[in-house]
């Protein structure tokens, strides 16, 4: 068995009141493992600060979700607990099909190669070109010159900075190396997308075209979370939603998260 | 594997004047440890050399007749601590004063008869060319009536080998310390060089860069250092022995009876490269540790 692969399970519903609202037993069917599913998930802190609690949902393939909440709600620590850069305390947590309440060190990175991340402070290499920050997640993978050239370029293309490629990012305005943050993180071409306050520093129309283009990344096929703390924004482009307050969700317009997998 | 060059490549250019740092106290180090090596192998040279001049001359009694002085020869000849065995007769050995004398060779003029003795030239086997292996000899010697005295002394070997040990041991030790201040100061510096690039070790975590991606061109660079501090300093000693062979030693090297100095041996050279490049990995393994694991 190859312990990177994702983990698939058949999920077994008990003879029970279900979320459809009439009694249901579907034991063996198949399920294809939601890109996100948490259950119970809690995460504190030595100094005793719990910064999310009993934390359960379910964002299906191909939504756009987003994560909504004041500075401090919890978005962030959610996000990095997604992405594996910290461990969660309690419950279980699921992003592409990997166990990360039982993740091993050495997955971590197999985990990461499936995931497209925007970072809030953008992370981009200042002495790289934007081509070669785009360019690297495709080297990570080991993929050959031709191909990283071509999806660079594609993804460039999709966020509308084609012709910047050669230029350092410090020679682009923020929503250009908002947009080049972006591109790296769709270049692999990843099932989901996480983007923590991808709009935090710039203005309210740049703010709307970055949205735009995360919507339609989204319609490609690519499951969108996106984090932020305008509720303008969230306004702007209806989409679903979920609502974090002091590290609990005050409000969700996803379906219920479902029963976690049982032993088959 | 080319990433992995290319990248420790552009890293070294990048913190040119860290890493220059970084390579001169590298080489400053292993500059120190190969002259201590130099001076170590050349005494041991010269010891083995002084070693081997260690005689026992045993000098017969007038009495001897030519037949009894090979009878003679055989018997010393076939002791264990015995080498090889010349014989000088009462003549030669007055053809020798004669020669040694030179312009005085008048003082001799006035003599009825030959005083010197006939007498065996002994050398000794490497195991026994030492106080200890002397005075065996020479306790075996004395028990043969022919011989009417001997002439031996290791007195002076073992003080200079004394001596030799004692260097060798403060060069050792010096050395050791030397190379390990250098190592904490090295590991220092790629530490230093590592956390100038956190951010873009972030990204790379973040992307899905194993840990072995992230370390490669860290270790390249530490290789790099080792080995071309190691060869600078290599080629430095190079110089400064060409330099001091012509400059100080040619002139004064019949003081130490025209001793050939030396420079390091192939092992010593290969040792260099070596540890050059030990130093570099280690190094790197110790501050990677920190901030470029997953």
């Amino acid at each position: 068995m190859d312990e990177f692969a994702p983990v698939e399970e058949t999920y077994k519903i008990a003879p029970e009141i279900g979320p459809l609202g009439h009694t249901e037993f579907l034991e063996g069917i198949h399920l294809e493992p939601a890109p996100i599913e948490m259950s119970g998930v809690c995460k504190s802190y030595e100094e005793g600060r719990q910064a999310l609690a009993d934390i359960s949902l379910r964002i299906e393939k191909g939504k756009f979700v987003y994560l909504l909440g004041p500075n401090g709600a919890g978005k962030t620590t959610l996000f990095r607990l997604l992405y594996a850069a910290e461990g969660l305390t309690r419950g279980e947590l699921r992003v592409n099909g990997y166990e990360l309440h039982r993740l091993k060190n050495r997955q971590v990175p197999h985990l990461r190669r499936s995931l497209g991340i925007v970072f809030q402070d953008l992370k981009l290499i200042p002495r790289w070109t934007v081509f070669e920050n785009v360019s690297f997640a495709l080297r990570v993978l080991g993929r050959k010159k031709r191909e990283i050239a071509e999806k660079a370029s594609q993804a460039l293309q999709k966020v509308g900075l084609n012709g910047k490629g050669h230029f350092t990012p410090d020679r682009l305005s923020a929503g250009e190396q908002q947009r080049a943050a972006i591109a790296r993180a769709i270049v692999n071409e990843p099932a989901l997308l996480l983007a923590d306050e991808p709009t935090g520093n710039i203005d309210v129309r740049t703010a709307e075209d970055i949205v735009r283009l995360f919507e339609e990344i989204n319609r490609g096929g690519t499951t969108v979370l996106f984090g932020t703390h305008d509720e303008g924004l969230a306004a702007f482009l209806p989409k679903e939603r979920v609502v974090l307050e002091q590290g609990r969700i005050v409000e969700s317009t996803l379906d219920p998260a479902l029963p976690g997998p049982t032993a088959a | 594997m080319g990433f992995y060059f290319r990248q420790a490549g552009q890293n070294l250019v990048q913190n040119f004047g860290m890493n220059a740092l970084t390579l001169g106290t590298i080489t400053f180090a292993f500059l120190i440890f190969g002259l201590f090596g130099i001076v170590a192998h050349n005494a041991r040279a010269l010891m083995e050399e002084w070693g081997g001049r260690i005689r026992v001359t045993a000098y017969l009694a007038d009495s001897v007749p030519a037949e009894g002085a090979n009878r003679l020869r055989e018997q010393i000849g076939a002791l264990e601590e015995v080498q090889a065995v010349s014989f000088r007769s009462k003549e030669e050995a007055l053809k020798t004063l004669e020669g040694k004398l030179a312009i005085r060779t008048g003082l001799l003029k006035g003599l009825s008869r030959n005083p010197l003795p006939a007498s065996f030239e002994i050398q000794l086997k490497p195991p026994f060319r030492d106080k200890e292996g002397v005075d065996r000899l020479a306790a075996k010697l004395k028990g043969i009536s022919e011989i009417a005295d001997l002439q031996y002394g290791a007195e002076w070997i073992e003080r200079f080998s004394a001596f030799l040990v004692l260097l060798q041991v403060l060069g050792a030790g010096m050395s050791a310390l030397l190379l390990l201040t250098t190592f904490l100061i090295v590991a220092h510096m790629i530490r230093l060089n590592i956390f100038s690039r956190r951010e873009e070790i972030e990204v790379m975590r973040a992307v899905g860069a194993t840990s072995f991606f992230i370390r490669a061109p860290f270790y390249l660079e530490g290789i790099f250092q080792g080995l071309a501090g190691a060869g600078l300093a290599w080629a430095g000693l190079y110089g400064l022995y060409q330099l001091f062979l012509i400059q100080v030693y040619d002139p004064l090297k019949v003081l130490l009876g025209n001793f050939p100095l030396r420079f390091l041996p192939w092992e010593y050279s290969a040792g260099f490269i070596v540890g050059g490049v030990l130093l570099g990995i280690l190094g790197t393994r110790v501050a990677a540790g920190r901030y470029a694991g997953v």
